[in-house]
């Protein structure tokens, strides 16, 4: 445990890590637990330790919003337009109010409004089965005024100008610098790349259950944000009366959000009306073709690249041109590009950014919103300038990226993966010793997550006033209690194994309680901000509860405080040594209680600013059948100071898979017609499955940061954020020709290999 | 379903209507080719349309239902009998994570009737706990860290333990093969597959990796 200084103040810490350690001077606010840092010898950080609700889940206990049940529960579903832009002109409800069963319907969308994607919500109803309810719903008549629709960003009327191959014809805007730049460089390039909308597709749908005691409304509701959907609730509910501390949000488990479970949405205001309405506890989950067409998604996107090199691989002129595809609020599409690589080049003042609306459901942020599709579109322009420029990919990234951590992982990971031998030399020929069907390739690309925000704070250092609880009960019980939710990412047992190091506990001990928000507040599960938010608050907790003990034990054996320790499972007192029940039986009938807060980030200058990571993949392309077969992924990921060894890991390898779905399966199919998703199912919308897998391997640099006192960093965007790029860039070498639009679908692999040099036409 | 969007007035194409149907059918050829053998097969029980009371044999105990005859068996275990442990994901067989055991066979309880399973022998994950303790493929997904956000994983260590008891010591292909009707979104595959092989080697010590 560190004891450097237990009092505020200016304090030295060394941070980094590795070889590359300094010393840094940071600013520790006054109530902070003391900081750790590379010097800190831990017991329980960083160790592999396990999943504290792992049997819970694995065994069928835990209750998810969806699971939860009371006497007399009553479904809930909703009635939506299958008209993709219009007015809704005529309702009737009454046959359907009529029908034996049905306890409440209740109207969601006024007649005369507009209605403004295949799926808006027009009305809903509960009864006491989902049978029922269909049979209900098929009684209302909705009518309504269809006016022209567009589900495709391309076509829209505010679309650049495009070729027949999708490349971008509109010229680019004059600028003197890049201009002049590029026509100085030894190579330039210029390229389009595309991708498609991907669906969150979390496995429990959005939903919940509604209870109302009163005035009172209690949710549980699978949401990864319970104290924003709280006060939505509350807002919305303000005409009947209802104030925001008489909504109580549960969320214990969380069968997955992935960004789209910022909102309580449409459903959440309707479970909550249908209750109140029928004075019954109501249940509305929403079913898997509502979640893939009316939950949110990442956007499409259309990127445009110009850029140059000089003979030494430098990177001299950077332009890019980007556009998103998104849904009828005709915002959200915003794309953001490794601009690591460009801090040297001449670039464009104010690149442009332009959203196109199309009638269909909103984009929500999905796992490092923006990212995957920039990078992969910037990556893979990299990729092509350097087999033009006759330079290494990989080299060409450690010779125009500067920062620190990456060029370390760039190195680990051209080791461990053995880039040398995995790239092919002559893309688009069978490697040595093949069979000639298959083509191998290996790709890699970066990862950027956090950066500075203009107004100075760090967007990568989580923060906000939030605060955990720690409670220490009479017959040694140690409870973590937090109000944000754990959607899977593992931060019950960050929780618990920071409070198991503070108190010399094994995690198994410690009870770790979350997603009740009558529990102090915590940061919705967004932008990796939930393990920095609350690290630092669970270790004061945690200090502070053992302070409280240590003055017990210390007055109840007579010794100076300072003489108390806790480590393994034992209080010492410097005369005896305690075990922790024992000690706990000081403790009165109630807990001892600590709030531990979450102080601002340090200030001063910290190691570095934003989390990076690098992923290196390997595939086989099928030339008969088009497939792509990913083989062999590697990520390198730095991530502040490894907490829970094993979850972390289990973050990043989820998110090199669902890259691997990005960029190989994965597309939402609109019929234009109709306006209508076609592949609204798991059949049809393939995420990758077990006989997808390639083999993972991955390695956290524990970095400390020096932000806070643990130096946490969250894990949910950067690993998300090379996987597709770095696969895309593997098919490239691969073949030989690069596919410049996402998913890397059989067609467009066969439409690429009949362009290899020499193919038979 | 009504979720679809529909014009108003038209019928709804209902997958539960198309379940009946086909298993109208199955009966009818069963019986064409009964009429053609010698030994005539037992015919399934027949159910008029309506609520009936059954009796379903769960993890071995039997239980009292009234269900609709469109009722599928998911809905009857999660809703009827509060065993949530099968996960309403898909409703459409296409996920698994609703993997139940019938008859010794792994079966996706959105796709079954309950009143198909009158008479079956139903295990669900449920049957692995017992008291305070929970069976090895249990703590090994725990263990291994098989999971994230935990929603496939029922489904999955149904499938798992069909795998195990099938094959004994699976090879990782078929492991691949057993597991490919389950999907899991956060992407925790190379450690389930761990988990059983831990099991199948009768260890449930910690691993680590991503399914080399």
């Amino acid at each position: 445990m560190n004891s450097r200084r237990e009092l505020p103040g200016e304090v030295e810490l060394k941070v980094g890590f590795g070889s590359h350690v300094e010393t840094r001077k940071v600013e520790v606010p006054e109530g902070d637990a003391p900081p750790w840092d590379v010097t800190t010898a831990h017991k329980v950080v960083g160790a592999d330790i396990e999943r504290v609700d792992g049997v819970l889940k694995a065994s069928g206990r835990a209750k998810y919003s969806y699971d939860i049940t009371f006497p007399g529960l009553l479904q809930g579903m909703i009635l939506r337009s299958p008209v993709a832009r219009g007015k809704l002109t005529a309702l009737e409800l009454d046959a359907a109010k009529a029908m034996p069963g049905v306890a409440a319907v209740i109207q969601l969308k006024e007649l005369g409004h507009k209605v403004r994607f295949v799926g808006d919500e027009i009305c809903a109803v509960a009864a006491p089965t989902l049978d029922l309810c269909r049979d209900a719903l098929e009684l209302v008549r909705a009518t309504y005024d269809h006016e022209a629709h567009n589900v495709d960003f391309l076509t829209a009327s505010d679309a650049p100008a495009v070729d027949e191959t999708g490349d971008v014809v509109e010229p680019w805007p004059a600028d003197d610098g890049v201009d002049k730049a590029l026509g100085a460089a030894k190579t330039q390039h210029t390229g389009t790349y595309r991708t498609e909308v991907q669906t969150h597709s979390s496995l429990e749908t959005h939903g919940a259950v509604a209870k109302w005691t009163g005035d009172d409304l209690e949710l549980w509701m699978s949401t990864q944000a319970t104290f924003g959907v709280r006060g939505e609730i509350a807002g919305a509910m303000k005409a009947a009366g209802v104030k925001c501390d008489s909504v109580t949000v549960h969320a214990e488990f969380v069968g997955g959000g992935f960004g789209s479970k910022f909102t309580a949405g449409a459903e959440g205001r309707a479970v909550a009306l249908l209750s109140k309405a029928a004075q019954a506890p109501v249940k509305m989950m929403l079913d898997r073709f509502e979640e893939h067409t009316c939950t949110g998604n990442r956007p499409a996107a259309l990127m445009n690249f110009r850029a140059g090199v000089d003979a030494k691989g430098k990177l001299v002129a950077w332009d890019a041109r980007t556009f998103g595809g998104v849904g009828h609020s005709g915002q959200g599409g915003g794309v953001a590009l490794p601009d690591h690589f460009f801090a040297d080049s001449a670039r464009r003042r104010g690149r442009d950014h332009k959203d196109i609306a199309t009638d269909t459901d909103p984009p929500r942020p999905m796992r490092a919103p923006g990212h995957p599709q920039g990078f992969f579109g910037a990556e893979l322009f990299l990729d092509e300038l350097a087999v033009l420029g006759g330079f290494d990919p990989l080299a060409l990234r450690q010779q125009n990226d500067t920062h620190v951590i990456r060029q370390e992982q760039y190195r680990l990971g051209a080791e461990r993966f053995g880039w040398a031998k995995a790239r092919n030399p002559a893309p688009g020929s069978p490697m040595a010793g093949d069979d000639p069907r298959w083509l191998r390739g290996a790709g890699m690309a970066s990862a950027r997550w956090g950066t500075l925000g203009s107004d100075g704070r760090n967007r990568d250092g989580g923060g906000s006033p939030h605060a955990v609880l720690c409670r220490i009960h009479q017959d040694g019980t140690v409870e973590m209690r937090s109000g944000a939710q754990d959607i899977g990412c593992g931060m019950k047992t960050v929780l618990a194994a920071l409070a198991a190091e503070e108190l010399g506990l094994r995690p198994a001990q410690i009870r770790a309680v979350m997603g009740h928000t009558t529990d102090p507040s915590g940061p919705a599960s967004g932008g990796s901000t939930t393990t920095p938010s609350l690290a630092p608050a669970a270790r004061n907790a945690a200090f502070l509860a053992k302070q409280q003990l240590r003055k017990l034990v210390a007055g109840h054996v007579g010794v100076p405080e300072d003489k108390v320790t806790f480590a393994d499972g034992k209080v010492d007192t410097g005369t005896a040594a305690l075990s922790w029940a024992d000690a706990c039986k000081r403790i009165g009938p109630n807990p001892l209680e600590a709030r531990g807060e979450r102080f601002a980030n340090y200030k001063g200058e910290p190691f570095e600013r934003g989390v990076c990571g690098a992923q290196f993949a390997e595939v086989q392309v099928d030339t008969w059948t088009g497939v792509v077969k990913v083989t062999r992924m590697l990520a390198l990921q730095d991530c502040g100071v490894v907490i829970a060894k094993k979850t972390a890991e289990s973050q990043v390898l989820g998110a090199m898979i669902q890259g691997v779905g990005y960029a190989v399966h994965e597309v939402r199919i609109m019929d234009r017609q109709s306006g209508r998703m076609l592949n609204g199912d798991f059949l049809r919308y393939k995420v990758p499955g077990p006989d997808d897998m390639p083999e993972l391997d991955c390695m956290l640099l524990s970095v400390v940061n020096g932000h806070s006192n643990c130096s946490a960093a969250g894990l949910g965007e950067p690993p998300s954020v090379a996987a597709a790029a770095a696969i895309a860039n593997a098919v490239f070498n691969a073949i030989g020709v690069p596919i410049r639009h996402l998913p890397m679908t059989p067609d467009k692999v066969l439409k690429a290999l009949a362009q290899r040099k020499g193919a038979p036409r | 379903m009504t979720a679809s969007p529909h014009e108003p007035g038209r019928p709804v194409f209902s997958r539960r209507a198309f379940i009946k149907g086909a298993s109208a059918a199955a009966v009818t050829g069963a019986a064409v080719a009964a009429a053609t053998q010698e030994q005539v097969p037992a015919k399934p029980e027949t159910f008029a349309p309506g609520e009936h009371e059954v009796a379903l044999t769960v993890n071995g105990e039997r239980r009292m239902v009234r269900v609709e005859t469109r009722t599928t068996l998911l809905d009857t275990l999660r809703d009827r009998l509060d065993l949530t442990g099968a996960k309403k994901v898909c409703d459409r067989g296409a996920c698994g994570g609703c993997t139940v055991i019938v008859d010794g066979i792994t079966v996706n309880s959105c796709l079954m009737l309950a009143l198909d399973a009158v008479g079956k022998e139903i295990t669900t994950v449920e049957s692995l706990t017992q008291g305070d303790k929970v069976h090895p493929l249990v703590q090994n997904f725990a263990a291994c860290d098989a999971m994230q956000c935990g929603f496939c994983t029922p489904g999955m260590v149904m499938s798992s333990l069909h795998c195990l008891q099938h094959r004994g010591q699976p090879t990782r292909a078929q492991i691949r093969h057993d597991l490919s009707g389950n999907i899991c979104r956060c992407g925790t595959y190379g450690r389930i597959f761990e988990a059983i092989e831990r099991t199948a080697a009768g260890s449930s010590a910690t691993g680590r990796g991503g399914g080399k």
